[in-house]
């Protein structure tokens, strides 16, 4: 007897009404990374994966005016080796170069990376620096969710029954902008995220910040951007003496959204080094 | 259901219940014992095989998930004759085998990062093997297998490839 | 010198073209008609009474064909050497997570797993022991049954050795160290699971393949619990995906539940383990805590060392014996001490158990003195290499068991060798003047000495079988196995010497209790020195009898021989083809079958005084690493790492070097990021995501060279390699990083909280994860 049936979607649309189908429990299926772990480890809560990593629209690597569109289902081979994101996203492409190996980011995709929503997702926190807008549809309406919001908690989003998310969008950063994206984990590939952090930014003519945006991974409940770490930086020179304070700042951010967990002894430090560098990397270059 | 597919060359067409991974399909069902079942969540890359010139754990891939699709498993890494190729040659020549449980991922990760990139350096060799674990060599000796392959197929035109 | 057509030359791996094409096939790959599929029941608790046990409702699962349990096995299944404590399957109580209670045999692995989750299994949950410090305090659990000499029930061996008196000594030296070090357990992490297939035979007995690697003691094992005579039980090695010292007891155990099923089936039956359950329920090396103190003079010398160790071996003694025998020999490191004495505990705890594992104890507490010897060279302001050429063993030297070295110690050619190449000194100088507050870099050393073979762990012998075939290939047979060490591939190139042909005419069979002769267990690093010496006497044999056809053949006296490739050569100086000498050896009558066996030279070890001869020869070695460390992280990458090795003679260069690149691997892995946490018996770490092994990105470009110091007794003056590759890298390690970042880090592994914050921290310990793990199909 089977766990799961399987059957696949060639639209969105078709995907919707089979997500819908009340005859079923089913579960959108992409990359299979996590999705295939998790049937091992227990008893299944659905019983059928609709498999949408075929479907074209959720493929789609675009410009469209000043926003950059990413379907759902792009993997982190594909994101990494879009020369579009490249310039436009260069936290996003290090992200999905960290994630795993090879093998893990010919099949993992963004989208499959954002549901799942693990505390440690390496996808989050450059789509949270890029202020990214999830796109989610139903059979019955869309709407649009900051990624910051659709991430509710470690593995729970906002993901309502029959919603598929479908794309990513983000403004595209103003010129000049530089990225980073630091991963901090026990071993250099295939490594659960201990710590990360993406960062944007650009100096003036007089070298002063005139655009920053932070955001921290696996140290939030709920991710989000640092908006009180990038205040400190706005409209100043970043010394390494004010990068450090912006380290503090974030460890301090980190401790008032998560309080002291068994954890923080260690990531109130590391974070600090993880935003100090990162920043100056987007600022600086190097 | 059944899933058609092409495998190592041939054209495919396997009845399998639809929640079985593509690793079990290979082994269990097709008796191709080739590809290894180190971990089976993704971690170890021991069940590596191509699917469109690109690799995968076959672990986390579900089976139907390959229908049209060109899957290579080890058994299809081969030299015309049938013998080894060019870079299995290399991993016996270089030692790159010792138990040998994790060389036929190797031998995969090896054909699919020669895909992309021919011309590897060492670092970028490693981190193409990044997603395989080995326990007994160290590595070192299947990156020499590797690199000199690379340097092999890039100073003689297109021959020594996968059949 | 002598010139070898062979020896020390490049080899072709006898069996790498089979598992490179992936046409090896490995025990999980074995696929016979009508095999049933197997599966235990396991602990999910730590120690627990057997209250209840109903295996019926299993049998009325569907496709579940047999179920068994303790009972089903003469002598309480009871197996071990030397204590004979573990069970095929556990006896009235349970001793830790994992341990199996009952087997299912069934059509499908699924039916299996129904049928396991089917048996109705009551246990009495019992108090336990997880700190070892506590293990023997007056009111702990007992875990096995009362000792006949009334010590503690938790108490299972004690090895000491004694050099005079180092406490005295140590009370007048200027220089004292006094400090405590911690290792982990560490998970073998083979990439091939566990596993085994039994076939019973027409004749009542059964055939059992097992990725085991010691089939002799395997078949012994399994003719006691199965009441068969040994010739009715055969047991054979297919190829092994790797072991480490790590598939002996998990496989008894399974070897014995298959084969008790397939009797009782009359089917073959196969067992392999899904990675959860092989790390749940197989042991471990063990975890060791050391209380170190070395007593130096201000010029650097050495006077005395005391060491106390403390080894888990959780809940059953495994080979916890004899580790902590080969710890005690190597705990006080490769020096000379006016005075030492060396005292190793083991108890039982409830934390899974421990075993064997490469190193076997060396691996344990090289950590450990490596590390104290590193201190005291700090302490005297005296370099690192310096202090141990100094202090270390050479030929004509009497070590502290009282044991007079008098040849192949390549000790102080390792420790030059390696400074020269790693370019010790300059980085040396240079890493201590660093002032960055970010990344630092660090070079470290760390030197070991190794016992060959057995030592006092038992009679030391090996024996191998030649014949040639009619197709003019020899047929050779080891009593020791190659689980990817290379013997094989060592034993053909070592015939092919002797008998002056192609190392193509070799086929070696596979290790079968039918054909090889009993050569001990396949550990020690054993495999070159026994085996090879008993390859090299079956050869000389046959060649003997080869040599007399040819003279016969070429009408000359055999001094008069000479060889040219394989064809003979006489006065006449005609070339006579080795197939017309086979033919002709025929023609005379002449037996082409033998076979020779090696025994070992005699050592001698006084339990008592803890003094003798430990082991009859010594591989010695140096590593030096060099890592980066971010002080703000505590991240440590190793950026370049250099091991030399005195194996004696190298006879297979490729073999020696992957064994060397393999073992600084697992020594790497150890010394930065394995980590087995038992948290209330609960293994935390049950799959490759959370127990690390380095990947290609973590391990650096090695530079390995060997230091031939050859040993008289060994084949072409070979010692070993195997497990002494990765003893001295943690060490190594561990020193780079104390240098980097001016503070030591004494309990493994060197985890980013411990290197930067001096401890680690520690976490939630769930049972639910390690439970689930247990149930996964």
């Amino acid at each position: 007897m089977p766990r799961f049936d399987f059957v696949r979607a060639h639209t969105v649309d078709e995907a919707l009404q089979l997500l819908a189908d009340p005859r079923y429990v089913s579960r959108p299926l992409a990359g299979g990374t996590d999705v295939l772990v998790l049937v091992r480890q227990e008893k299944p809560s659905f019983d059928r994966v609709v498999d949408i990593s075929r479907i074209a629209e959720l493929k789609v690597i675009e410009r469209r005016g000043a926003e950059v569109i990413v379907g759902a289902a792009v993997t982190f081979t594909e994101a990494a080796d879009s020369p579009l994101l490249q310039e436009a996203a260069g936290c996003l492409v290090e992200a999905c170069l960290a994630v795993g190996g090879p093998a893990i980011r010919n099949a993992g995709t963004l989208g499959g990376n954002i549901i799942n929503a693990a505390a440690c997702a390496d996808g989050v926190p450059p789509l949270v620096c890029l202020d990214t807008v999830a796109r989610l549809r139903s059979l019955t309406a869309a709407r649009c969710l900051p990624v910051s919001a659709l991430i509710q908690g470690a593995n729970r989003t906002a993901l309502q029954p029959g919603e598929l998310l479908t794309h990513f969008a983000f403004p595209v950063p103003p010129i000049g902008v530089r990225q980073a994206f630091t991963k901090l984990g026990r071993r250099n590939a295939q490594a659960i995220s201990r710590l990360g952090m993406a960062a944007t930014g650009r100096l003036d003519a007089q070298g002063r910040v005139d655009y920053v945006r932070l955001a921290p991974g696996a140290v939030m409940p709920s991710p989000q951007r640092l908006e009180g770490v990038e205040a400190l930086l706005l409209g100043q020179e970043p010394t390494d003496s004010l990068l450090a304070a912006a380290g503090q700042k974030t460890a301090e951010a980190m401790i008032a959204a998560t309080g002291r967990r068994w954890s923080t002894e260690y990531k109130e430090l590391a974070i600090q080094a993880l935003a100090a560098r990162t920043l100056h990397r987007a600022l600086f270059g190097t | 259901m059944q899933i058609e597919f092409r495998l190592n060359g041939q054209p495919a067409a396997v009845e399998a219940p639809p929640d079985i991974t593509l690793l079990d399909l290979l082994r269990d069902r097709l008796h191709l014992t080739g590809t290894k079942e180190g971990c089976s969540v993704g971690e170890c890359g021991a069940c590596s095989v191509l699917i469109d010139g690109q690799l995968y754990n076959s672990c986390l891939v579900l089976a139907p998930q390959v229908e049209g699709r060109e899957v290579i498993t080890i058994e299809g890494i081969t030299a015309p004759d049938g013998g080894p190729n060019d870079l299995q040659e290399n991993f016996i020549v270089h030692g790159a085998v010792q138990c040998g449980f994790c060389i036929p991922g190797m031998v995969l990760a090896g054909e699919a990062l020669l895909r992309r990139k021919p011309n590897p350096t060492r670092a970028e060799i490693r981190a193409g093997l990044a997603g395989n674990l080995c326990r007994c060599t160290g590595y070192q000796h299947i990156v020499d297998a590797i690199e000199a392959t690379a340097r092999q197929r890039l100073s003689v035109p297109a021959d020594a490839l996968i059949s | 010198m002598a010139q070898y057509t062979q020896i020390g030359k490049p080899a072709r791996r006898v069996d790498a073209l089979e598992k490179v094409t992936g046409k090896a096939k490995y025990l999980a790959d074995y696929h016979l008609p009508g095999m049933l599929y197997a599966r235990a029941l396991r602990s999910e608790l730590p120690h627990a009474r057997i209250v209840r046990l109903d295996t019926a409702p299993a049998l009325a699962i569907p496709g579940v064909r047999a179920v068994i349990t303790n009972a089903d096995f003469s002598d309480r299944g009871s197996y071990g050497f030397p204590v004979k404590d573990q069970y095929m399957m556990a006896c009235e109580k349970v001793r830790h997570v994992g341990e199996a209670i009952a087997a299912v045999a069934a059509e499908t692995p699924e039916a299996a797993l129904a049928g396991v989750a089917a048996i109705i299994c009551e246990l009495e949950p019992l108090p336990a022991v997880f700190d070892p410090e506590h293990a023997l305090d007056p009111g702990a659990p007992q875990i096995g049954p009362s000792r006949p000499d009334g010590k503690h029930p938790n108490f299972l061996d004690r090895e000491i050795v004694h050099k005079d008196d180092p406490v005295t000594v140590l009370a007048q030296c200027p220089v004292v160290l006094d400090e405590v070090y911690a290792t982990c357990h560490q998970e073998h992490a083979y990439l091939e699971t566990e596993g085994a297939l039994a076939v019973p035979t027409p004749e009542g007995g059964v055939t059992v393949y097992a990725s085991n690697q010691s089939p002799f003691i395997l078949q012994g094992n399994l003719a006691n619990v199965l009441g068969l005579p040994s010739n009715l039980v055969r047991a054979i090695q297919p190829p092994v995906g790797g072991s480490f010292g790590g598939k002996d007891d998990l496989n008894y155990e399974s070897s014995a539940q298959v084969a008790a099923l397939a009797l009782k089936t009359h089917r073959p039956v196969r067992m392999t383990f899904p990675r959860e359950e092989s790390m749940i329920a197989s042991y471990k090396r063990d975890a060791m805590r050391m209380h170190v103190r070395l007593g130096a003079e201000r010029d650097g010398t050495l006077r005395a060392c005391t060491f106390e160790g403390l080894l888990d071996s959780g809940a059953y003694a495994s080979q916890s014996v004899f580790t902590a025998w080969r710890a005690s020999i190597h705990a006080m490191g490769a020096y000379k001490y006016d005075a030492c004495d060396v005292e190793i505990n083991c108890v039982y705890t409830n934390n899974g158990y421990s075993g064997a594992f490469r190193g076997f104890g060396n691996t344990e507490v090289c950590a450990a003195i490596e590390q104290a010897i590193d201190e005291v060279a700090d302490a005297v302001a005296m370099d690192a290499i310096d202090f141990r050429l100094k202090n270390c063993l050479r030929v004509g030297d009497e070590t502290p068991h009282g044991q007079l070295l008098t040849e192949s110690v390549g000790l102080p050619d390792c420790l030059r060798t390696v400074r020269r190449i790693s370019d010790w000194d300059r980085k040396r100088r240079e890493y201590a003047g660093q002032t960055s507050n970010e990344v630092r870099r660090g070079i470290g050393v760390a030197a070991l000495f190794h016992g060959t073979s057995l030592g006092a762990e038992g009679s030391d012998y090996a024996a191998s079988t030649i014949s040639v075939e009619h197709d003019y290939s020899i047929t050779l047979t080891s009593g020791l196995t190659d689980y990817g060490t290379g013997s094989r591939t060592v034993y053909t190139m070592i015939v092919a010497e002797e008998l002056g042909i192609n190392p193509e005419r070799v086929r070696m069979l596979r290790p079968d209790t039918n054909t090889a002769l009993e050569s001990g267990p396949t550990v020690a690093s054993r495999s070159t020195i026994l085996g090879g010496n008993a390859a090299r006497v079956a050869a000389r044999n046959l060649a003997q009898v080869l040599d007399l056809a040819a003279a016969d053949l070429l009408g000359c006296d055999l001094h008069q021989l000479i060889r040219s490739q394989e064809s003979y050569v006489g006065p006449s100086e005609e070339l006579m083809p080795w197939t017309r000498v086979v033919d002709h050896a025929r023609e005379m009558g002449l037996s082409l079958s033998a076979h020779g066996q090696w025994t070992a030279p005699k050592i001698r070890w006084d339990h008592h005084d803890g003094r003798g001869t430990p082991y009859f020869a010594y591989h010695f070695g140096a590593h030096v690493a060099e890592v980066e460390v971010d002080l703000r992280t505590g991240k440590v990458q190793v950026v370049g790492f250099w091991a030399v090795h005195d194996p004696g003679k190298v006879i297979f260069p490729q073999g020696a070097y992957g064994q060397v690149y393999g073992g600084v691997g697992q020594g790497l892995g150890y010394a930065l990021m394995e980590q087995v946490t038992f948290a209330n018996g609960y293994l935390q770490e049950t799959n490759f995501d959370e127990y690390l092994i380095p990947t290609a990105l973590d391990i650096p470009e090695i530079h390995a060279q060997f230091v031939e110091a050859e040993f008289s007794q060994g084949p072409y003056g070979a010692k070993n390699v195997a497990e002494p590759a990765l003893v001295p890298a943690a060490p190594a390690i561990l020193n780079a990083i104390a240098q980097a970042t001016g503070r030591r880090i004494r309990t493994l592994p060197a985890n980013l909280e411990r290197v930067l914050l001096g401890h680690d921290l520690p976490r939630e310990g769930p049972s639910r994860q390690c439970k689930r793990g247990l149930r996964i199909g």
